[in-house]
């Protein structure tokens, strides 16, 4: 689909899966690396928990579909090849601190003359200017500046993010969206683009309807657990059941299947089927309209219910009925789930010590141009050679000279 | 910038999804230019219609900024498909549509009579992108929900709270914020792929597959190393000290996160060196990690008496990632997103003036926002009917006859 581009990831660990879209949407991606090796290439968890430069697993996740050179940008032969390389390139990723390429005259001013139909995106915390563009972050404190975290978590505790780091792949997500937008830009202005995307504005995204609460209701929505906050009404969402905890809404729908079920196993009067036109039951809660059965009547027959059961149970009773009741997995359960068999979704992987692993697969089932996986991550400076040579017509003494010293190696 | 060099101006969409993956991925493409219509019923309302933020606290379809916040730059249209003349409408649109979207239940809009093979047929080139939880095809496929559920199947919920209690969850319906940034990303490929081929296709975008890729270390730690990951409030499992800790006031927290040997020595520095910080328990990352419960009561004791703000900013300026815990209030008169001009202000015919979110990506020299504000339902009848599909008068009359306008 996008095999006609070629894609410049200068991301160093913030940011990779902007260019693995692309790459999984069929664009060339070559990963730039400095001769030490991105960042990205220490972030845990590790293969067999050794931490070396090929045993990352962030790294192998997100930099499928990329060929990897290293280039020494300290050195004025490292940045002629990048300018060479920026020449022949419709996207570049990057995620510095601000002003980091443009301190080694390689920011966009200056790429865009090299290549005036360049679509530059630029990854950070904040944004590329501003008060808090230079501000020291991660994971942690973005998702509390974004605000998601305002909303997460037990009121008697601490806010919480989620417990594996996202900020990154919202920001990541969220640049592959932002370089295509521009590229359309790009093609209608004949101009080249330069796009700075805040991790905060995208951790701000996921407040979903919690973005503007307080300008619109006068007041912020508060973190409450697992509680769906709906206007006048709050409902939990997590059950306990027999092996674990499922989330259900109890909604109209969703009672209007339960309910017989509760009949069955004994738990209410068989009068509860006919005794509620169970369909509109929340609409009429949420509207403050009579209802039959008060919510913590049904709440606690949903918790008695639910506890006899184990997770699996309840998400095949609920496919057989028709009505939602979602496990809440751990990556193990996950693994075992049929649906993502039977979709074929599981992309088999091997790591770079032999051993076979599996990884989540193409994001979306394109009926004209399927999304497709060539390569694995690439080992550091794997490409220098074969792209180098084969982009720009270096010979070897000259990738040498601008990778730091490695000619790496060929791949099959 | 001239309106025709918005990045989709000319492009046009109908959006016959609902919830929040569908609309939210159409908004990009509607705020950056493209003619988006937007296809409702008015039974059943979109759910986001029913439930707030809304406006002052009132109730009312047209006074919610759930449903505003990603439905700007968008015609509205209410017509009910299961009447033959709105079905009809829902065709004709289809007939003149770039990008067709959903999101309903796999074999509605089958069901319906506006499935991929209608579509194709009423459009050869046209792009159909078809989004819900699970995919298109599987044993789950009809599995029916929202967000809460997906996020929960996923493991988003697993790893969200304190260890030894019950999970929390993400805030709301995860899956809904990650998945439109990945199918809008998708969409426009494919566009661009029709620019240069003149091709369409069809897109069967799961939003349980999208979100997967969010957790692929740890699925990959899972099937490579036995390890299965859990919630862990805001620790790390790699370095510590981590956490948001209890500032002055009322529930004001900062975050702060030491990642290396060099920002603990910062952070020791930035609490005046204190005699417990340089106990040789805390000596190491592996010791602070054992020790943290103990860390975090002296840090905690530190920063309760301060102001969460003023902490923040020592904290950086001596080396520190550290960043405060914004509610929506916060955001209003953060200086960053001022500087951003992330808010804005719109019109909304039933709200008045109220802010909208803004974008999270700039693009040099082009002021983008949405552009205009959600509209209230079926705002657009009259302009999507004689304007966009050029019925007659005769023709909206009888589809008003035909009860297919609501």
């Amino acid at each position: 689909m996008l095999s006609p581009y070629t894609v410049l990831d200068l991301t160093g660990g913030h940011g990779d899966l902007a260019s693995m879209l692309l790459g999984d949407m069929g664009a060339t991606v070559i990963k730039v690396e400095p001769p030490v090796g991105a960042a990205g290439r220490n972030e845990p968890p590790f293969i067999e928990d050794a931490p070396e430069s090929e045993s990352s697993l962030p790294f192998f996740a997100f930099n499928r579909n990329k060929q990897g050179i290293t280039l020494d940008l300290e050195l004025e032969a490292g940045r002629n090849v990048l300018r060479g390389l920026v020449e022949k390139a419709d996207f570049l990723f990057e995620s510095g601190q601000p002003a980091t390429l443009d301190s080694l005259g390689l920011g966009f001013d200056e790429l865009k003359e090299i290549n005036p139909r360049l679509v530059h995106v630029a990854i950070s915390a904040y944004g590329w200017d501003g008060p808090h563009a230079d501000y020291l972050a991660n994971d942690l404190t973005i998702a509390a500046m974004g605000g998601p975290m305002s909303l997460q978590g037990v009121p008697d505790r601490a806010p919480v993010r989620l417990s594996v780091p996202q900020v990154w792949l919202h920001a990541g997500a969220e640049a592959a969206t932002a370089a295509m937008t521009a590229h359309a830009l790009m093609v209608r202005t004949g101009e080249a683009q330069f796009v700075d995307v805040s991790a905060q504005a995208c951790m701000i995204a996921t407040m979903l309807q919690g973005i503007s609460a307080n300008a619109i209701q006068g007041r912020d929505y508060n973190r409450g657990g697992s509680l769906l906050q709906l206007g006048q009404a709050t409902f939990p969402v997590v059950f306990d059941c027999a092996d674990g905890y499922v989330v259900l809404i109890p909604s109209g729908p969703t009672l209007a299947v339960m309910v017989p079920w509760f009949v069955e196993d004994g738990l209410v009067p068989e009068s509860w089927i006919d005794g509620e036109e169970w369909p509109s039951y929340h609409m009429r809660l949420l509207q403050g309209q009579p209802i039959n059965y008060s919510l913590e009547e049904v709440l606690g027959t949903i918790t008695n219910y639910v506890a006899k059961y184990t997770k699996n149970e309840l998400l095949e009773r609920g496919l057989r009925d028709g009505v939602t009741l979602a496990p809440v997995n751990d990556v193990g359960d996950l693994a075992k789930f049929q649906h993502l068999e039977e979709r074929g979704y599981w992309l088999p992987a091997p790591l770079p010590n032999s051993k076979e692993t599996r990884m989540p697969g193409l994001v979306a089932r394109m009926s004209k141009t399927p999304m497709s996986v060539r390569r694995w991550a690439p080992a550091l400076g794997e490409h220098n050679q074969q792209a180098l040579q084969s982009m720009l017509g270096l010979d070897d003494a000259e990738i040498t000279q601008a990778t730091g010293g490695s000619l790496g190696r060929r791949s099959e | 910038m001239m309106a025709d060099q918005l990045p989709f101006e000319g492009l046009k969409v109908v959006d016959i999804s609902w919830v929040v993956v569908g609309p939210t991925t159409v908004k990009y493409l509607a705020d950056h230019g493209a003619t988006v219509v937007r296809v409702e019923a008015a039974a059943p309302l979109d759910i986001l219609r029913t439930v707030g933020p809304f406006k002052d606290g009132t109730p009312g379809p047209d006074r919610t900024q759930f449903f505003g916040e990603f439905n700007t730059s968008k015609l509205g249209l209410s017509v009910d498909m299961k009447v033959p003349a709105g079905l009809e409408i829902a065709k004709r649109l289809i007939a003149w549509a770039d990008v067709y979207v959903e999101s309903f239940t796999p074999g509605t809009v089958d069901g319906l009579g506006i499935g991929y093979e209608t579509a194709r047929q009423l459009n050869p080139s046209i792009i159909m992108a078809s989004t819900c939880l699970m995919g298109q095809t599987g044993p789950a496929a009809p599995f029916s929900g929202y967000g809460f559920h997906a996020g929960s199947l996923a493991g988003f919920y697993e790893i969200t709270g304190w260890p030894g209690q019950a999970p929390d969850g993400p805030w709301t319906a995860y899956t809904d914020a990650v998945s439109p940034r990945i199918l809008s990303a998708t969409i426009m490929a494919a566009l661009d792929h029709r620019r240069r081929t003149g091709q369409g296709q069809y897109i069967d975008a799961s939003q349980l597959e999208m979100s997967l890729n969010y957790l692929s270390p740890q699925i990959m730690d899972y099937e490579t190393n036995g390890k299965t990951v859990t919630r862990n409030g805001n620790r790390s499992q790699y370095f510590a000290p981590q956490g948001a800790y209890l500032c002055a006031g009322d529930d004001q927290w900062c975050t702060i996160s030491v990642e290396t040997e060099d920002q603990w020595e910062a952070l020791k520095v930035a609490m005046g060196n204190p005699a417990w910080a340089n106990d040789e328990r805390f000596g190491s990352m592996e010791s602070r990690l054992e020790n943290h419960d103990e860390i975090d009561e002296h840090i905690g004791g530190w920063t309760k008496d301060q102001i969460a703000q003023e902490l923040m900013q020592s904290l950086i300026s001596q080396g520190v990632p550290a960043g405060v815990v914004n509610r929506s209030s916060d955001l209003e008169k953060d200086p960053q997103l001022a500087h951003r001009n992330y808010f804005r202000p719109l019109e909304h015919q039933e709200m008045g003036t109220v802010p909208y979110a803004g974008h999270q990506f700039r693009i040099k020299g082009y002021d983008s926002g949405p552009r205009f504000a959600a509209p209230v339902l079926g705002q657009h009848n009259e302009y999507v009917l004689r304007e966009i599909l050029g019925m007659t008068d005769d023709e909206v009359t009888e589809a008003i006859i035909a009860e297919a306008l609501q």
